[in-house]
């Protein structure tokens, strides 16, 4: 028997289909149609992961999220809608691992579950950022595509924690050359650009093509802060 | 004090009381009265007692009436019953007319006399020397004692009145600047008091709207993409030719756009408020949003404005995307900072956009007149509008750099 998860959403074929789809993948799906039931379900059988509606018909997905946080650390993965006024912020601070806006790919669905099961078991790790399906771990200073870790120099590995813990902001060569200046240099023959594109090789789906580490031309260089 | 009427015409009338109590007292201590009506005929009685009969000599009269003007310090005349002159003494006076025996006021050029009618039809004529009259400056004291002590009494009314006014007037700005939990409180049982309950009952009711409106938006956004989920889904989970399936998966998403801007746009004019402002990096932002399309180019230089970074993505990825759909690329993307302006630039190498046409491009749901081609949602140029007048900027078509959109923000 595969992974149990709980599913908490009113709309029964929707959950019918997501659990003929994550069944396929080898999870066992048990449904709850609305919070009462799911808080119910819950407490008498254990699960592995609990994939939860923001808008339930008898109570808001985020208490239900505070009353499952407040008695169990099962991973929570929020069901949104993209443009919902609920910043993700405030569902993650709720206790939620993690959230996906609907409509979602099945595929990113299966990878989200798969992505807080596995942060569960190993166990918390505060000092990760995570952008999509990209995590960078300062503490082991590796950074990992989709939970599987990438070849990086520690110099490369510095250049990318500078870049994205300024996400969102153009950062000129002599500033990320500031920010990373303690770091070991393994070829001083290297420029920036040359240690950037290993990074894209390492992180983006069509490193031809990056969207994640994006060149500014004449400025220099942006983590994309896009979640998606 | 019930009626806002009552309230006014009591002031006023209570105002008038005062003016007149005030100039009674004034008058009171400043002046006095004249004698009038019978006493005149009362004092002709006692004055006939003084002075000869009418059978008397002039001389004897005259002797009487110097005797009299002596002792009284006025000027006395005496005529007989035909206005004849008898006897006078001090200034001459005027003949009393032939007004019968009643006594009276007379005009004369030094001052008011009275004439005093004698029982057997004699008049006799005084004039007590005037008191000097009242100065200019005397009487604008007068005047402005009155006005002084009305001005006084009227003001903690009307002050109480406007004072509730100016309350309401503050719940009505804050309400229109957009706080919807602004009420007044409801003071006294007047009409201001009802303007004041009819104010909070208008809030309410606008709040309870908007909060409806809120709900139904964010329940809308859920209730539209559930069904969207089902079919992506369900094509997941059907045997679908792969060229079928991304062909349904565009039109998916092209439907998930949809549902977005028509959402964000009912949002955006349910409020009138950002619901986040940080600083944004704008190039970083236009080079994100650029990132996504092979042949758009960014270039300038580092510029921060505040304000909500989902709605900035927005508005570059619509005219962006607006680039892409209706002009031809290279697309460039320019940010610059002219004084307290940020200036982004969106140009393609398309034709330009004909000036009848100008006006209406950031309407909803306009199409250029004649122009084929691919269809947007049509709301992406006013969703443009509306994310930059929220910001304190605005967008406009120009034309001098070829086909350009340029969208000015307040810079950091």
């Amino acid at each position: 028997m595969g992974e149990r998860v709980l599913l908490i959403e009113d709309d029964s074929r929707l959950a019918e289909m997501v659990g003929e789809y994550l069944g396929k993948a080898g999870f066992h799906v048990v449904h709850a149609e609305n919070g009462t039931r799911g808080l119910a379900l819950h407490g008498r059988e254990p699960v592995d992961a609990i994939i939860l509606d923001l808008m339930l018909p008898d109570a808001d997905g985020l208490d239900i999220c505070r009353q499952i946080r407040a008695r169990s650390d099962s991973p929570i993965l929020m069901l949104t809608a993209r443009g919902d006024p609920m910043d993700r912020v405030v569902g993650l601070e709720m206790g939620a691992d993690d959230y996906l806006p609907k409509p979602f790919e099945p595929r990113e669905l299966l990878a989200r579950l798969r992505a807080i099961l596995r942060r569960r078991h190993a166990g918390p790790k505060p000092d990760v950022l995570r952008y999509g399906r990209i995590e960078i771990d300062r503490g082991s200073r590796e950074v990992r595509l989709d939970g599987a870790p990438q070849p990086l120099t520690g110099y490369q590995f510095a250049l990318l924690l500078a870049l994205a813990e300024h996400a969102g902001r153009v950062m000129s060569r002599d500033a990320l050359m500031d920010l990373i200046k303690g770091e070991q240099m393994e070829a001083f023959d290297r420029s920036i650009d040359v240690h950037v594109s290993r990074i894209r090789a390492a992180i983006e789906d069509d490193p031809k093509k990056p969207r994640r580490v994006i060149t500014v031309r004449g400025m220099g260089y942006v983590f994309a802060k896009a979640q998606d | 004090m019930r009626r806002l009427y009552l309230q006014v015409y009591l002031t006023i009338v209570a105002s008038l009381i005062l003016v007149v109590l005030t100039a009674g007292l004034l008058w009171h201590f400043g002046t006095a009265f004249p004698p009038f009506g019978q006493q005149f005929e009362v004092a002709g009685e006692i004055i006939a007692e003084l002075v000869p009969p009418v059978e008397a000599s002039p001389q004897a009269q005259q002797e009487a009436i110097d005797r009299l003007a002596q002792r009284v310090g006025a000027d006395l005349a005496l005529f007989s019953r035909t206005n004849e002159p008898l006897a006078s003494a001090g200034r001459p006076l005027p003949p009393p007319g032939r007004s019968g025996r009643a006594g009276g006021w007379l005009r004369t050029a030094d001052g008011p006399a009275i004439a005093i009618p004698l029982p057997d039809g004699r008049r006799l004529v005084a004039r007590i020397p005037a008191r000097q009259r009242p100065s200019a400056l005397m009487l604008a004291a007068f005047l402005g004692a009155i006005a002084l002590v009305v001005a006084l009494g009227a003001r903690p009314v009307v002050r109480r009145l406007t004072g509730r006014l100016e309350r309401l007037q503050r719940g009505v700005e804050s309400l229109g600047a957009g706080d919807l939990r602004a009420r007044v409180k409801v003071e006294g049982r007047d009409e201001v008091a009802r303007l004041a309950q009819s104010f909070n009952q208008a809030a309410a009711r606008i709040e309870g709207l908007v909060d409806a409106h809120k709900m139904l938006l964010a329940n809308a956004s859920h209730e539209l993409r559930t069904p969207l989920t089902r079919i992506r889904l369900g094509l997941e989970l059907a045997d679908t030719p792969s060229e079928r399936k991304a062909e349904l998966e565009r039109d998916i998403a092209e439907l998930d756009q949809l549902v977005d801007e028509i959402l964000l746009v009912s949002r955006l004019d349910a409020t009138e408020q950002l619901d986040v402002r940080e600083d944004v990096d704008l190039t970083a932002l236009a080079a994100e949003e650029c990132a996504r399309y092979d042949d758009c180019w960014v270039q300038g230089r580092p510029v921060t404005v505040r304000g909500d970074p989902t709605l900035l993505r927005r508005m570059i990825r619509n005219l962006v995307d607006n680039a892409h759909l209706h002009g031809q690329p290279p697309i460039e993307v320019t940010v610059d900072r002219q004084n307290d302006q940020a200036v982004l630039r969106v140009s393609d190498h398309g034709p330009v956009i004909p000036e009848s046409a100008r006006d209406r491009l950031f309407s909803m749901f306009y199409r250029i007149p004649g122009r084929s081609g691919p269809k947007g949602s049509g709301l992406g140029l006013a969703l443009v509008k509306q994310i930059t007048r929220r910001h304190g900027g605005d967008v406009a078509y120009d034309s001098e750099r070829g086909s350009c959109f340029a969208v000015t923000l307040p810079a950091v």
